[in-house]
């Protein structure tokens, strides 16, 4: 995890950050994948967004806290057949967003599928979030927000779920700025540990019993 | 070029040309005029008859080749099939409702098509575009359902949508259906791994023209995921002008099926400065290399694309890419495994500090040997502490 973050002072970039964070939206075609990237990216939102050949590639950078953090976006095609040309795309990701559609039962369903896909390639500490999509669409609604925090409690690798709707642009920076915000306080927590891990504590569990005792005699 | 061009004219378009104050102006009468000749040409040529005659054909294909390619649809609806040889008069029988629907794939190209709509003419009333995506929805479906060997990919809808927009539903169907079994047919397959593979091509492509480039590229560890949708779609998905899609699939339709694949690392080299430009890491890198500009100059990239192909062919290309991927995957694995052997040196439990401060000071021939090594250490050790303690005790004799 920690070589997957960069930090500022290794790359020559003009643009100045503090972090940058690689973040991989996965999930069935058609869930609105794109769409979600697009209102966040350019705060537009067009419909429809044409299928996604293979992955695209965006950059957004975001403030927090007084800190710039950059944020690598690849969005990848939902399509099963191109996974085997995806998945080294998500290899050194920080972050998944795992992308289901509210009106359509089928993509939730598919959800563990996406989470055992990130899980095989991925890294032990990457954060994943679980998006539901098109949240405006109150009538055809399919899957509950229940159901998807059920999913959430009952799966421990999945973080944070939220409910968005890009066309009524809800929730869609809240989606990055949580994963953002996560991911920097996850970068921060292993800099504790990696630290701590250097002026290692006295371990009291490790101290052993006196059998014998030197005396000093003049 | 243009003095080419200056030399034909004749003296009634030179009087014409002499009124023009732009330079721009002058360019594109220029281009006018010629794109003028050689239309008339073609539909010359096109007014005798049909034959399978070699000699017809290669005009036919020089026609699509040269500057400008075949001009207008009018004349790609009638060449188009003819260069792929499929006859006119070619009828299929026609799937039911019923049938089309119950396809594993409908769902997935109803999706796609659907999501197409960038691909329309603008200004298409509502009510054709309707009918024209429900015919492309066929098209494509009766292809996949002639040949169940072939499977549909995100992309594919974009290659059809061409040839329907120009041809016709019917002959797109018959175009679509050639191209399957031909140009797109590792496309088509159960994995894209065979489409990846041929991917790998473009690096020693560029390798042998452009060596610093490729390293740039291959330094910024970018693969070559940004070109799948130029390749599977003929550019098609990633080109905004609609002329240009056509100009393309003029010269594609006339040439080897890796014609596509080979204009891919002349794009990149012609580009270099752009990508030189930007940081050599990944992210950047893909961003920059996925970009196709509508201002290229297609004609003579598709030229190099041809050139190239012809001084390195496929079947060279393909043992140096298959060499590439060996060594790439003997430098992965190397890299794994010293990650793997620093990872145990610089292992932090107080017993490995030891064991590692003791490799320091201790001689390196003890550990090739491992716990024998330590047996032999401490065996002499021992043997030296017991030959001073005789030696101590034996002076003490001599001193009583």
């Amino acid at each position: 995890m920690m070589s997957n973050i960069i930090n500022n002072s290794s790359l020559q970039s003009n643009e100045s950050f503090d972090f940058i964070f690689k973040i991989v939206l996965i999930g069935d075609c058609s869930t609105g994948k794109s769409c979600i990237v697009e209102r966040f990216r350019n705060g537009t939102y067009n419909e429809p967004q044409p299928a996604t050949v293979g992955v695209d590639f965006s950059i957004k950078t975001v403030c927090m806290h007084g800190k710039t953090i950059k944020l690598q976006i690849w969005d990848t095609a939902g399509m099963e057949r191109f996974r085997t040309v995806t998945q080294s795309y998500y290899r050194s990701a920080n972050g998944v967003i795992i992308v289901y559609d509210t009106t359509k039962r089928a993509t939730f369903l598919n959800v563990q599928k996406w989470i055992d896909e990130a899980r095989r390639n991925t890294g032990s500490n990457v954060l994943l979030f679980l998006v539901g999509t098109k949240c405006d669409l109150e009538d055809e609604r399919e899957v509950e927000l229940s159901e998807a925090e059920e999913m959430r409690d009952y799966i421990p690798e999945i973080m944070f779920v939220l409910e968005t709707s890009a066309k009524e642009n809800k929730n869609i920076d809240d989606v990055f700025f949580c994963l953002a915000e996560e991911l920097k306080k996850k970068h921060d927590q292993m800099a504790i540990l990696e630290n701590a891990e250097e002026d290692r504590p006295v371990n009291i569990s490790e101290s052993k019993p006196i059998s014998q005792c030197a005396l000093i005699c003049d | 070029m243009e003095t080419e061009l200056c030399l034909s004219l004749d003296a009634e378009n030179r009087s014409e040309y002499e009124n023009f104050e732009d330079e721009e102006e002058i360019k594109l009468f220029l281009n006018e005029t010629k794109r003028r000749n050689k239309c008339s040409e073609i539909e010359k040529f096109l007014e005798t008859d049909f034959t399978e005659d070699p000699d017809y054909l290669n005009k036919l294909r020089s026609f699509s080749l040269s500057e400008g390619g075949l001009v207008n649809d009018k004349i790609r609806k009638q060449v188009w099939p003819k260069l792929l040889g499929i006859r006119p008069e070619n009828l299929e029988p026609y799937p039911s409702e019923i049938e089309f629907e119950s396809h594993v794939e409908f769902s997935q190209v109803v999706l796609d098509v659907n999501r197409s709509i960038k691909r329309f003419p603008p200004g298409i009333p509502y009510n054709q575009r309707l009918a024209m995506q429900d015919q492309l929805i066929r098209l494509i479906l009766r292809v996949i359902m002639k040949h169940p060997q072939l499977q549909y990919y995100q992309g594919y809808h974009d290659v059809a949508i061409t040839f329907l927009l120009v041809v016709g539903e019917n002959m797109a169907f018959h175009i679509m259906e050639k191209l399957s079994t031909v140009h797109l047919k590792h496309f088509m397959e159960a994995t894209m791994e065979k489409t990846a593979e041929l991917l790998d091509y473009i690096f020693p492509l560029m390798e042998h023209v452009h060596p610093e480039l490729c390293s740039y590229i291959e330094k910024g560890e970018v693969g070559s995921m940004f070109c799948l949708p130029w390749f599977l779609t003929w550019y098609s998905h990633t080109l905004n002008k609609y002329e240009n899609v056509v100009r393309l699939y003029d010269y594609f339709l006339a040439s080897e099926p890796l014609i596509p694949l080979y204009l891919v690392p002349v794009i990149v080299i012609y580009r270099q400065d752009a990508i030189f430009a930007v940081e050599c890491e990944m992210s950047s890198l893909h961003q920059e290399l996925s970009q196709l500009p509508d201002n290229l100059p297609f004609d003579r990239l598709l030229k190099e694309a041809r050139d190239l192909y012809n001084k390195y062919p496929p079947q060279d290309i393909e043992k140096e890419a298959i060499m590439r991927r060996v060594k790439l995957k003997a430098l992965q694995e190397e890299q794994i495994n010293r990650k793997n052997y620093s990872n145990k040196t610089t292992n932090r439990s107080p017993s490995r500090r030891n064991w590692t401060f003791m490799q320091r000071i201790v001689p390196d021939w003890f550990f090739p040997y491992g716990r024998l090594g330590l047996l032999i250490f401490s065996a002499s050790f021992i043997v030296g502490l017991y030959a001073y303690y005789r030696y101590a005790n034996n002076c003490d004799g001599f001193n009583q």
